[in-house]
């Protein structure tokens, strides 16, 4: 088992579907439209693709262990709503709401976290829940109306979160730096570090874990308020971005996300989690979206291709999870 | 005497209105491998969870060397020294061996960054380990617990009790759904555990098997230790297994008759 080869392990790894999955994506797309590999096309796909790959590399945690959170579609759109509203009414300054955006959605994260583990509720019912208050909340504070959002131009804290330059013809988002950075930290958390071997364990066989003196609760609140806060944290860069806070962003954003993950190999039940699979997943996905309506499909297709691709990657997992089982 | 390992005084523990446990004594001498028999019902389980720590005692005394101890969690009785292995449950399948090994208890590299575990560490030790339960195959620390066999997980649960400095390893039905060769290496990793100074507390169904590695047995009856000073090799099976069922070869002779009777 030792002497197998490179190419054999790769093949063996989750990540590889996935990985030849983009590569055909990319390569009819570009067959198809050459202007799909354009600069000005690439720059598009990256700005919103790294907004939902914030919140999916967070789920990806807590999917592995165990859990996972409906309600950041509804935060997505509801922290920009809450900092711009109390920016536009006088009470703080942008960067006191920015702070005070992250820390309601840190509290909301800690509500969903103790509601699943000390109430023992499930995750699906708590977020579930949890997405109507906030969007309600949205929904009520703002009337139903855009907020105001003119006013960021030069400030330093939008020129660090989405604050745009140009790498030769590719425009790029300073948000794209956010997203490898938050990437490259949460994955050597959950492959390198004791809290990832925690995270799987939680996911795996709770019991053995907690028997083993492992904190599985706090775990699973601290992975709940990361999602939150990565969830909040991408709706404002996306306000930002666009200027606009609508209470009706990021509606269905939930879904979408949790696609992304487990397209990417990281498992429903949990115990298993891969952010290099979930980074493929969000391109996966935001590349299809992309680039069916470059070649033509009508946009309203878009679902269509989604839902195939979840349903024969998960085909596609399960088959190699029973090679994977009884092969060894 | 000497005080033992642990000693367990007048337990009692009641689910609502049934007993599980009355007055129960027990005790776990050093280096000792006990074997604990009963039939279905008879409270060993509920006995063992008291021990480690899964369930909560309604009154009665826990010593460990003498000292008096209160186990809250199961974590309380593994800071003890008390060490349980249920079949399968103990490990996670996704994680690999050397993952399950030090799972809670990951040693850290430094530069300290984000808890970084030494890997490297924790496989050489876990590759260490295997050949000492005597697996001899050529396993990777790094497979997943969810490809090895049924054998091969007891005897990574028994490596990381071995490895951890239990006093006390408590192995519940660790012999159940094993092939023969798998149990043959159960026992001998028993055997083995008690000649490097940890206690054992056996449970089985299979009396052959507890026969083989035991120095004592205790037996259960409805919630009571009906004999606590049985010496494998000055007693029969069949004197045993008279003592659990609490019947006289006589009586037995009469409930089988009566069986076919009320069958025919």
């Amino acid at each position: 088992m030792e002497n197998r080869s490179i190419i054999q392990r790769s093949i063996a790894r989750p990540e590889f579907g996935p990985f030849v999955l983009l590569v055909a994506e990319l390569a009819v797309f570009w067959g198809l439209n050459h202007d799909f590999l354009s600069p000005q096309n690439i720059s598009n796909i990256l700005a919103f693709t790294v907004e939902l790959g914030l919140i999916a590399l967070a789920m990806t945690l807590l999917m592995t262990s165990g859990e996972f959170d409906l309600s950041v579609g509804s935060l997505f759109g509801f922290s920009p709503v809450l900092m711009w509203t109390l920016f536009n009414s006088g009470l703080t300054s942008l960067e006191a709401g920015f702070v005070l955006a992250l820390l309601v959605a840190a509290f909301i994260g800690l509500v969903n976290g103790w509601f699943v583990t000390r109430l023992k509720i499930p995750s699906f019912l708590v977020t579930l829940g949890m997405l109507l208050v906030v969007r309600g909340t949205a929904l009520f504070v703002t009337n139903g109306f855009p907020q105001r959002t003119w006013s960021a131009e030069g400030s330093w804290l939008a020129e660090a979160l989405v604050g745009d330059f140009f790498i030769g013809p590719f425009r790029i988002y300073m948000s794209l730096f956010w997203f490898i950075a938050a990437a490259i930290a949460l994955g050597y958390v959950l492959t390198q570090s004791r809290t990832g071997n925690w995270i799987q364990a939680a996911g795996g066989n709770p019991s053995a874990a907690r028997a083993r003196g492992v904190n599985v609760s706090g775990v699973k609140i601290g992975l709940f308020i990361l999602s939150s806060v990565m969830a909040s944290l991408a709706g404002i860069i996306s306000s930002l971005r666009t200027s606009a806070a609508n209470p009706n962003s990021g509606t269905g954003y939930e879904l979408e996300v949790i696609a992304m993950v487990v397209i990417g190999g990281t498992a429903l039940t949990g115990g298993r989690g891969t952010i290099i699979g979930t980074v493929l997943g969000i391109l996966i996905l935001r590349v299809m979206r992309n680039g069916i309506v470059l070649i033509g499909v009508p946009g309203l297709a878009y679902n269509i291709f989604i839902g195939a691709i979840i349903l024969g990657m998960m085909a596609l997992h399960s088959w190699l999870e029973r090679r994977h089982q009884t092969g060894t | 005497m000497a005080e033992p390992l642990v000693r367990m005084k007048n337990i009692r523990k009641s689910y609502g209105r049934v007993q599980a446990l009355v007055d129960t004594n027990f005790h776990v001498n050093e280096r000792e491998i006990v074997g604990l028999l009963g039939d279905n019902g008879a409270g060993k389980s509920t006995l063992i969870k008291v021990l480690s720590g899964a369930v909560p005692l309604t009154s009665g005394d826990i010593f460990i060397r003498g000292k008096k101890v209160d186990f809250r969690s199961t974590s309380d009785a593994i800071a003890h020294g008390i060490e349980t292995i249920y079949q399968d449950s103990a490990l996670v399948t996704q994680l690999s061996i050397a993952r399950n090994l030090f799972l809670g208890r990951e040693p850290i590299k430094p530069p300290r960054f984000l808890n970084r575990m030494d890997q490297e560490a924790m496989n050489v030790v876990a590759r260490d380990l295997l050949k000492q339960v005597g697996i001899s195959k050529n396993i990777p620390p790094t497979t997943p617990i969810g490809s090895l066999s049924g054998g091969e997980r007891q005897a990574v649960a028994i490596a990381r009790a071995m490895h951890f400095d239990s006093d006390l390893i408590i192995l519940d039905e660790p012999t159940n759904n094993l092939g023969v060769a798998e149990t043959q290496g159960v026992l001998s990793f028993v055997r083995s555990a008690r000649d490097s100074g940890h206690s054992c507390i056996f449970i089985a169904h299979n009396i052959h098997h507890v026969f083989q590695v035991v120095d004592r047995i205790v037996v259960m009856r409805r919630g009571k230790v009906v004999a606590d000073d049985i010496d494998p090799k000055n007693t029969s099976v069949a004197e045993v297994e008279r003592i659990i069922t609490g019947m006289s070869d006589e009586e037995i002779h009469e409930a089988i008759v009566q069986g076919k009777q009320s069958q025919g």
